[in-house]
């Protein structure tokens, strides 16, 4: 800490405890390895609060230890398989050469996500990839602006968007077939396109 | 239906629902939606759904999480041993 400034790290950090924890909970899916994700990133951050400039944007500083935290400690440790997602600027531009819904569906789903709960959407999150869940979840929740979840998870903004899209695609996705199974909402017949997608059948 | 414009507003419709286009493209695209169901359809379906995940990001930390972090916090103050 500086004597210069009035800056008080350890108050200013511990007041997005709540919001590491909440990250930290949709990050690794369960209470137990959250609280141990949050209290490494704690510890971290206090072991390294010199290297922090006051005046810059500690939340945005915290979310990068946790996520490499995150990537290095538990995902590891969930054996999660490697994920096969070839994610370029030519994918999610060729697949965003994106179609309206035809107006009958694209209101029975706009209806259907009213009836949509907490818990479903959490289910959802968790079955996307973590690199799609965390870019969608830093987006959506925290509002960071793509430049700044570009430096969190350390990759190019091009790679934030192409998450961004993929990731709220395959939600959009999940969300419809849960409707779908409450019979709240009627699905489209799928059919399958040559390269092992699926595409929606314009009606 | 698919005109370039539709194109152009599902393209960046993303970039537009998160606030990271310039103001001129947001203006643009601001008035293609409003004359265009099916893509202020997509618009609206993708927006709930934004409000929709923001809704998961509220859970607060257990006390007795908060009480071992200041614990482990206070322990290695510089100033602890003061």
């Amino acid at each position: 800490m500086t004597d210069t400034t009035d800056f008080d790290f350890e108050a200013e950090a511990l007041s997005y405890m709540d919001q590491l924890y909440a990250a930290a909970l949709r990050m690794t899916r369960n209470g137990a390895d959250a609280e141990d994700l949050v209290q490494e990133t704690f510890a971290k951050a206090f072991a390294a609060q010199d290297k922090f400039t006051p005046g810059t944007n500690l939340k945005a500083w915290l979310y990068r230890i946790q996520t490499n935290a995150f990537i290095n400690t538990y995902r590891k440790k969930q054996r999660e398989p490697k994920r096969s997602d070839a994610e370029t600027v030519e994918d999610w531009q060729l697949a965003a050469a994106a179609e309206h819904t035809s107006s009958g569906l694209a209101s029975a789903e706009d209806r259907a996500l009213d009836a949509i709960g907490d818990d479903e959407v959490k289910r959802a999150l968790s079955e996307l990839s973590d690199d799609f869940r965390m870019a969608v979840y830093l987006s959506d929740v925290e509002g960071f602006a793509y430049k700044e979840i570009a430096q969190i998870m350390d990759t190019p903004v091009g790679t934030v968007m192409s998450r961004l899209h993929r990731g709220r695609k395959l939600l959009r996705e999940k969300l419809r077939d849960y409707a779908a199974e409450r019979g709240v909402y009627e699905k489209a017949p799928v059919k399958k396109k040559e390269d092992g997608g699926t595409c929606r059948v314009q009606a | 239906m698919s005109k370039p414009e539709c194109e152009e507003a599902l393209d960046r419709l993303f970039e537009y629902i998160d606030h990271e286009l310039p103001e001129d493209e947001i203006h643009r695209i601001g008035e293609h939606l409003r004359e265009c169901p099916p893509c202020e359809a997509e618009h609206r379906i993708n927006e709930k759904i934004k409000r929709l995940v923001n809704r998961t990001g509220h859970d607060v930390a257990p006390d007795e999480l908060r009480q071992r972090i200041l614990t482990t916090i206070r322990a290695t103050r510089p100033d602890a041993g003061a």
